[in-house]
């Protein structure tokens, strides 16, 4: 008997991890899916990208049929360009066709016995019309566009392939054109200028019989086709996660005192304060102590670059030795040129990577400049510190209070409500004397010590002057 | 549809679908691969051509009208004079189990993949062989 047959979606990668981590595994097989988005958007890349993936099998190659927008010459032009291509598959596992002079002299009709026929003669694994968005200006009327993709939908959901329809659609055509309710899967790309950089995104607008990772995903285009960084989204277990009772020694000495020993492990703890208040330096202590603990540690720094910082580390810890060295990840980003998108997932992808157990980002208000608003940074942030939790990574963040770069109450509040600590450091001047100051205003789940406690800041960092007994 | 009479020699398979992409597609590839296929779109009619031509092969969609695939399968399973014919459940339904409970011989998941189609069929000829000569042998 010949029975056995499982109905379980299959999927063909993208050619691009990330991408196929939002699909739920990749494109699913045998469906019909829309690439939309304005020219320059980066839609023909994918589309190559995902073709050159999967032409495996010359008994059932790809087809790329171009209609009427970019002449197929130019197209395999800058194919070429990219990593992915392979002229070997060219010709035998993937077939470019064009296919639009034969549309412009025959009308819209001619599509449906062209693909059944290729279909027939070369059993296609996936076939791709770019762009099909243009094939609509060759219809004599909407009904004949509609009649014409009744039968090619029904002719293309019978056989074994996966489709992509390519094109310039716009968010109002997809209440209009017929495509859009026959398509599987929609995949939008969009670029937005903000400032004087672009940003590219990518989203999931429908994926029949299929979760997907929803919202905004940033992309670049490079030699290696999309470099994707799906939005970091919180961690499915984090209401359930055990919490740790272990400490986190603060590398301040007398703080772990006022800390009834120190930060818990996994915590996040904003340091707020002005200028000059010594944040930076409590931050650089709490990641020299960890890697005197033998931890390894990440230091993500928006103002210096990783030789300032390592200068700065060394007139702290004196100098590095080569295990501390090697235990600590510098990473410098330029707020202005990167998006908070490729900002977070590198932060987290080096986290996985490297097995950081301390995380110090300074400083927050340079990340709110690389988001484009400020629910994308807040969205963002506390995805990360719940996922800091979940792995059982101690954070810090610091926060410049004045002046007052992300100082709304509403900002603060939601800050607030985000870390398990807020240590504030303060400056005071009396009689022309500038002193520091600092505060635990919040310590979960510690016993914390609430005095305003007096602190230096001399060759080693900071110290609590008057600390708790 | 009546077979051609070049049809003999050939094994006759029997395409019952409502869809004329997937009888079109279906015959295109069972005649290259060297079948006389022959086609019906509802169930009854497919019983009738069963009666009148003796198919080897029947490959049925569940959800065709009149007598749906299933229902085909257990009336030809059920009749000493059809009960030989092997019947494949090609269906968009995933139902291999109620197939079998219908004394399919075969299921296949749509969308079509000739290779699989094909692959199938074989089998399916290949084992009614097999039956025919061991009859042939005790006979």
């Amino acid at each position: 008997m010949l029975l056995e047959a499982a109905l379980a979606v299959t999927r063909l990668s993208t050619g691009s991890r990330e991408l196929d981590e939002i699909l739920e595994g990749g494109i699913p097989e045998n469906s019909i899916n829309i690439i939309m988005g304005a020219p320059g958007s980066g839609k023909t890349t994918l589309a190559e990208e995902f073709i050159f993936c999967n032409a495996t099998d010359e008994l059932r190659p790809v087809l790329y049929l171009t209609t009427l927008s970019e002449p197929l010459d130019k197209v395999i032009r800058y194919l070429q360009e990219f990593q992915f291509f392979d002229a070997a598959k060219m010709g035998t596992k993937v077939r470019y066709e064009a296919f639009g002079s034969v549309l412009a002299a025959n009308g819209i009709g001619a599509l449906f016995p062209k693909l059944k026929d290729t279909i027939k003669t070369l059993s296609p694994k996936i076939i791709v019309i770019d762009s099909f968005k243009a094939i609509h200006d060759l219809a004599r009327s909407p009904q004949e566009m509609r009649l014409m993709l009744h039968e090619v939908a029904g002719l293309l959901a019978a056989y074994n392939t996966t489709v992509l329809l390519v094109g310039e659609y716009r968010h109002e055509d997809i209440a209009t054109y017929p495509e859009f309710a026959v398509a599987d899967g929609i995949i939008e790309l969009a670029r937005n200028s903000l400032g004087t950089r672009d940003e590219r995104y990518l989203r999931v607008f429908k994926l029949r019989g299929s979760s997907y990772r929803q919202g905004f995903h940033a992309f670049d285009i490079t030699e290696r086709g999309l470099q994707v960084y799906p939005r970091l989204v919180s961690p499915a277990q984090a209401g359930s996660y055990k919490r740790s009772e272990d400490r986190v020694p603060s590398g301040v000495p007398g703080l772990d005192a006022m800390l009834d020993g120190g930060f818990c492990t996994g915590s996040a703890t904003l340091l707020a304060g002005p200028t000059g208040s010594g944040k930076t330096t409590m931050a650089i202590q709490f990641i020299l102590e960890g890697l005197r603990l033998g931890e390894p540690c990440l230091l993500v720094n928006f103002q210096e670059n990783p030789t300032q910082l390592a200068y700065q580390l060394n007139q702290i810890a004196g100098t590095l030795n080569g295990d501390g060295r090697r235990r600590l990840e510098l990473q410098y980003y330029s707020a202005v040129e990167l998006s908070i998108d490729r900002i977070v997932v590198n932060i987290f992808q080096t986290l996985r990577r490297n097995g950081i157990r301390r995380v110090v980002i300074d400083a927050l208000g340079d990340l709110a400049t690389a988001a484009s608003d400020p629910t994308r940074m807040h969205g963002y942030l506390y995805a990360l510190v719940q996922h800091f939790a979940v792995l059982g990574v101690s954070s810090m963040l610091t926060l410049e209070t004045d002046p007052p770069v992300m100082a709304s109450d509403e900002t603060q509040g939601r800050l607030s409500h985000m870390t398990d600590n807020i240590v504030f450091l303060e400056l005071w001047m009396r009689d022309r004397i500038v002193g520091r100051t600092l505060r635990i205003a919040k310590a979960r789940s510690i016993a914390h010590d609430l005095q305003r406690r007096e602190m230096k800041i001399g060759d080693r960092g900071l110290r609590i002057v008057k600390a708790r007994k | 549809m009546a077979f051609a009479p070049e049809a003999k020699g050939k094994a006759i398979i029997l395409v019952v679908d409502r869809d004329s992409h997937i009888r079109e597609l279906e015959s295109h590839f069972l005649d290259q691969a060297g079948y006389s296929v022959g086609f019906a779109e509802d169930g009854d009619g497919a019983l009738q051509q069963a009666h009148k031509i003796l198919p080897d092969i029947i490959i049925t969609e569940i959800l065709v009208p009149a007598l749906d695939g299933l229902m085909l399968c257990r009336r030809l399973k059920s009749d000493p004079r059809t009960r030989d014919i092997a019947v494949v459940v090609f269906s968009i339904l995933s139902a291999a189990g109620r197939a079998r409970e219908a004394g399919a011989d075969a299921f296949l998941l749509k969308p079509l993949a000739e290779h699989a189609l094909i692959d199938t069929v074989r089998q399916l000829l290949e084992a009614r062989g097999a039956r025919n000569r061991r009859a042939q042998h005790v006979a």
